[in-house]
């Protein structure tokens, strides 16, 4: 199990991480080529002040008339893609790996609250889960691919939690934790997890077509 | 008679086996006020015995301007003699967290032996036994 985890946290990061950065430089690199040729008014009628100011609003949490309508959503959205962002960035755990190989460091949350922000994290994706099962309008619209990314998600702060108190097969349980974690950074370029970036794009796009218009139904 | 002298000798080697039995290890970690994780139990015989480590400037190197002094120890010397938990300007520039790592972990990766996750050192009943 230690070469198995040796091999993860050497080749394997550098394949995860080179596919997921240049993967991803490649993919916002193509829709930025591509938005000239597939929507030439766009860019012609472009508007930075409603397109930044959409941004700003969706940023904000209850910034915009939807996450009004839907508080429960938009308090389960935002806590989820705070904390998502923030355990894997800041826990120790991690900052000592890239300390010690690249003489890097930066700071760090304590594991205290790096474990219950994991938490929180899995209990908002426990919500996407059944609000993909059982959600009437969103069952609608959900496809196996959706449950494929919220598995993809899900797998490695799960495996990382159960590690991280020694439940189970300590070892085993981080193996898993790394490769689940890698295989998620793989899938970025190709899967809808990169709205991460795009996401951004997107929505300075969709600002700057809506201009002022307001309450529509927006998922 | 016998029986008496028996029993003497028994209880002799069993006292003698539990005292040689127990290895003398070190507690690493100790410059850290509140450490994220349990402090690490260190064997330094053992280890050493079974990584076949003879040469003391393995670990307890010399650095002299940068450079690696080849055959000069400093095993009189803690690590945090020269790799401060936090280092300020002109110290060396790796910090104990760091040094620690490098040293073990690296090593351990290196020879493909030894323990290279986090919870295979940093043990939670370690700390009581720290205490």
């Amino acid at each position: 199990m230690d070469k198995i985890y040796g091999f993860l946290i050497g080749p394997g990061a550098w394949i995860a991480f080179s596919v997921f950065i240049l993967g991803c430089i490649c993919k916002i690199g193509a829709i930025i080529l591509a938005t000239p040729k597939k929507d030439r008014v766009v860019l012609a009628y472009f508007s930075p002040k409603y397109g930044f100011r959409s941004l700003i609003h969706w940023l904000i949490p209850f910034g915009t008339i939807s996450m009004q309508e839907n508080p429960l959503f938009t308090l389960v959205s935002f806590a989820f893609h705070f904390c998502v962002l923030i355990v894997p960035l800041f826990i120790t755990g991690h900052v000592v790996l890239v300390e010690t190989f690249w003489s890097v460091s930066w700071w760090t949350i304590p594991d205290k609250l790096g474990d219950i922000l994991t938490l929180i994290v899995l209990l908002c994706l426990a919500f996407f889960w059944g609000r993909r099962l059982w959600v009437k309008e969103v069952k609608f619209v959900t496809s196996w691919t959706d449950f494929l990314l919220l598995s993809l998600v899900t797998a490695p702060f799960l495996f990382g939690f159960i590690a991280y108190h020694g439940w189970i097969d300590y070892k085993l349980m981080l193996v898993l934790h790394v490769l689940s974690a890698e295989i998620l950074l793989i899938a970025f370029p190709f899967t809808r997890l990169i709205h991460m970036f795009v996401g951004l794009l997107t929505r300075v796009y969709i600002g700057s077509e809506f201009g002022g218009v307001r309450h529509v139904k927006d998922w | 008679m016998k029986i008496k002298t028996l029993i003497l000798i028994i209880a002799f080697l069993g006292l003698a086996s539990i005292c040689l039995g127990q290895e003398d290890y070190l507690i690493l970690g100790k410059e850290f006020k509140s450490p994220e994780r349990p402090r690490v139990i260190f064997h330094h015989d053992l280890h050493n015995e079974k990584a076949h480590i003879e040469n003391c400037s393995v670990c307890h190197h010399v650095y002299k301007n940068g450079k690696l002094v080849p055959d000069e120890s400093s095993e009189d010397q803690p690590c945090s003699s020269c790799h401060k938990v936090h280092p300020v300007k002109g110290d060396n520039p790796i910090s104990l967290r760091e040094a620690y790592h490098k040293r073990c972990m690296g090593c351990h990766l290196k020879e493909k032996r030894g323990p290279v996750m986090c919870g295979e050192c940093h043990k939670a009943n370690n700390e009581k036994k720290s205490k």
